[in-house]
């Protein structure tokens, strides 16, 4: 057998491009279907692990979703705003704890996430680095974000404009790195969080500027009434916030209207859930109020729909490569038909041709399962950050 | 002295162990009894809530104000470690009326913040002299604009005593008469006050009177008092300026008593008394007292307005 096989190996390396190609063909008839197996249960596992630990999501009527791939996965789908009276309606009732987030703005490619301190006790997401959120325009850092954008505390991280041509729109923020997070192997470690009220800065509702009672440069007031002063656009906005201005940012309007995404809602038991989504039923209700379990549920019954076509289709690719593959073999034996004459001119039994082209297709498949498994064992290594990259963000 | 037998030792051990399977309480406390025992950590503001809380909560919370002495509450800006205690408290109790003016720019967990004086927001009083302003497209809006000192208006530090009561039970159920018990004992501590002030103003109600600083508009709104406010600091003789602007006002507003928010400079005292007016302390009590506590400086305040109405 070993004659066999070390007479196999030299004609397979003697036709590297034919070798190669057979390999190349089986391994990615064997990889493709693993590979997506494996991506698709981590998608499930993470998909699913997140929304179970979330019991409610309170948003505005439309998609649940965005809603819930918004606040869950910070995807960039931004849903319907929806104001901080919603969290209050639901800190009202006393039956469930109300997490308002506000996952809107991008800096440097990674969410914002203006939420309350409740949020990360919520999650058990512990500092790692630094200190947490203390003052206005402090940010925290998740761990991969952190390692994306070579952060650590006292660096600055300044928030993206929403979009690229608004010249008139808010200055982007300059945001002080106060914390870096524990890794935690989900969608928050790739996320900025910053307080609910840093991020109303970086939309320009609560702002600082230098008291125009005082202002030096006459241009900046546009006009002066008794007990009202009404700046001009020259009005300088702060884009830092420092000990000096701090004092200086102020709301504008009343800030239990401001705007937020979403709320999420830990009810205080199941009676308590129960009665929070019976108070969501009405139809005059502008609020709709989603179990993300149930509605990523949903999602993944359309992945796994979505992912019986795609076996079918390999299934089908796969029969032909295979048929391709015994063609391959087929005429690479009428091909070699002279080089089997002369084997069996040697004194070569039958059975001893049928070995050499056995140990020929064994060192092939082999050769593809140990390459198969390679990759396989990278794919599995790098699932939940593919995951994160490729469904998740 | 012998020693103990070993069948003896086994024997107490088993006695033990069916102990502890029997009665968990006597060995162990479950997750929720240790909850339950811990005491809770309130954070105020100022140290008025304090009082009440600490009066309400009596043994079953430990409640902190960390300002510094002399420091003035509404004013003062806690630093990075004081937020994080902050942070850390399962109640954070606020004043509410645009006191303390550090709680908008920083971050603690906004819903074990409570704001005592939510439930008469709408009896807030604007300050008019703040000017206003507006820009962009927010509109007009002030900086400072509402008055603070709420609790020297003894019926509504009796509502705000009342909230707390009621955030404190919210947090343990279990304590609520305890907490009740003590509310009703303190409520009826700050309305003797409101009445006997309330029964000294209407000896003479329409008398005039200055105030050092403008902090006392709750107190003059509940008691129908006419105060006119400077501002002055006790600790500080006024320039001539100043009291000229006094000689001014008294022109047209001739008051006889002079309201201080702490012991005045003996010099002020003289020159005022030298103008025929005479000096009073009312201590809003925004911060710890050196001597005493809330409701002795309070009373202390009583008898100290006692000659102004006489």
């Amino acid at each position: 057998m070993i004659d066999s096989l070390y007479i196999a190996w030299k004609y397979l390396s003697f036709n590297k491009v034919k070798t190669a190609t057979l390999i190349g063909c089986i391994l990615l008839i064997a990889f493709l279907p693993i590979a997506l197996e494996l991506l698709l249960n981590e998608s499930e596992e993470q998909l699913l692990s997140r929304a179970v630990s979330t019991p409610l999501v309170v948003g505005a009527k439309g998609s649940s979703l965005d809603l819930v791939m918004n606040t869950l996965y910070y995807g960039e789908e931004v849903p319907e705003l929806i104001t901080m009276e919603a969290a209050q309606q639901v800190a009202m009732s006393g039956l469930a704890l109300p997490i308002p987030m506000y996952v809107r703005f991008r800096a440097r490619g990674h969410p914002i996430v203006g939420t309350t301190l409740d949020y990360l006790d919520f999650r058990g997401l512990q500092v790692s680095k630094g200190q947490s959120l203390a003052l206005l325009g402090d940010c925290i850092v998740g761990a991969a974000a952190a390692e994306a954008l070579q952060l650590k505390p006292g660096d600055s991280l300044v928030s993206s404009p929403e979009n690229l041509f608004d010249l008139a729109g808010v200055y982007p923020l300059k945001m002080k790195v106060v914390g870096i997070l524990g890794k935690s192997h989900t969608s928050d470690d790739l996320a900025v969080f910053v307080d609910l009220k840093t991020a109303w800065i970086i939309q320009g509702l609560l702002h600082g500027h230098e008291d125009l009672s005082k202002a030096k440069d006459p241009q900046v007031i546009l006009k002066q009434e008794e007990k009202n002063i009404v700046g001009s656009a020259k009005v300088y906005e702060y884009t830092e916030i420092t000990e000096d201005n701090i004092e200086s940012f102020h709301f504008h309007g009343d800030p239990g209207i401001y705007p937020i995404t979403a709320v999420m809602v830990v009810p205080r038991d199941d009676k308590s859930e129960t009665i929070l989504r019976g108070r969501y039923l009405s139809k005059e209700e502008s609020h709709q109020i989603v179990k993300p379990e149930e509605v990523i549920d949903t999602l993944l019954q359309n992945i796994f729909r979505i992912k019986n076509v795609l076996d079918a289709v390999i299934s089908v690719v796969g029969l032909a490569t295979v048929l391709a593959l015994l063609l391959v073999f087929a005429l690479s034996l009428r091909l070699r038909q002279r080089e089997m004459q002369t084997i069996f001119r040697l004194g070569c039994r039958r059975m001893t041709i049928a070995r050499l082209v056995a140990a020929e297709i064994l060192i092939i498949v082999l050769f593809s399962a140990i390459l198969c498994m390679g990759l396989v064992l990278v794919v599995n290594h790098y699932a939940s950050d593919l995951v994160r990259m490729l469904f998740i963000r | 002295m012998h020693a103990l037998k070993l069948p003896m030792v086994s024997r107490i051990v088993w006695i033990l162990l069916l102990m502890c399977i029997f009665l968990p309480g006597t060995c162990s406390l479950s997750f929720a009894e240790k909850k339950a025992e811990e005491k809770l950590i309130i954070y105020t503001v100022n140290y008025p809530l304090k009082y009440f809380a600490e009066r309400i909560a009596g043994r079953e919370a430990q409640v902190e104000f960390p300002a510094p002495p002399g420091m003035d509450p509404a004013f003062w800006m806690p630093d990075a470690g004081t937020i994080a205690g902050y942070q850390g408290a399962d109640l954070i109790l606020l004043n509410g009326a645009a006191y303390a003016k550090w709680i908008p720019r920083v971050t603690l967990p906004q819903f074990r913040q409570v704001n005592t004086s939510a439930g008469f927001k709408d009896h807030y009083i604007k300050i008019d002299e703040a000017v206003t302003h507006s820009h962009g497209l927010g509109g007009e809006h002030s900086h400072s604009g509402t008055a603070f000192t709420t609790w020297i208006d003894f019926s509504l530090a009796a509502r705000q005593a009342f909230t707390i009561m009621d955030a404190l039970s919210r947090k343990r159920p279990d304590l609520r008469d305890t907490f009740l018990g003590n509310y009703q004992v303190l409520e009826k501590e700050l309305l003797a006050l409101d009445e006997e002030i309330k029964k000294m103003v209407s000896k003479n109600p329409d008398r005039p009177l200055v105030a050092s600083h403008p902090v006392y508009q709750y107190f003059a709104r509940r008691y129908g008092l006419h105060i006119e406010s400077v501002m002055w600091e006790p600790d500080e003789v006024p320039t001539e300026k100043q009291w000229a602007e006094l000689r001014y006002g008294l022109e047209g507003h001739p008051a006889k008593w002079m309201i201080w928010e702490g012991e005045p400079a003996a010099a002020s005292v003289e020159r005022l008394k030298s103008m025929g007016v005479g000096s009073i302390v009312f201590d809003p009590c925004g911060n710890t007292p050196e001597n005493g506590d809330f409701m002795s400086v309070m009373r202390k305040n009583v008898e100290n307005l006692k000659p102004a109405f006489q």
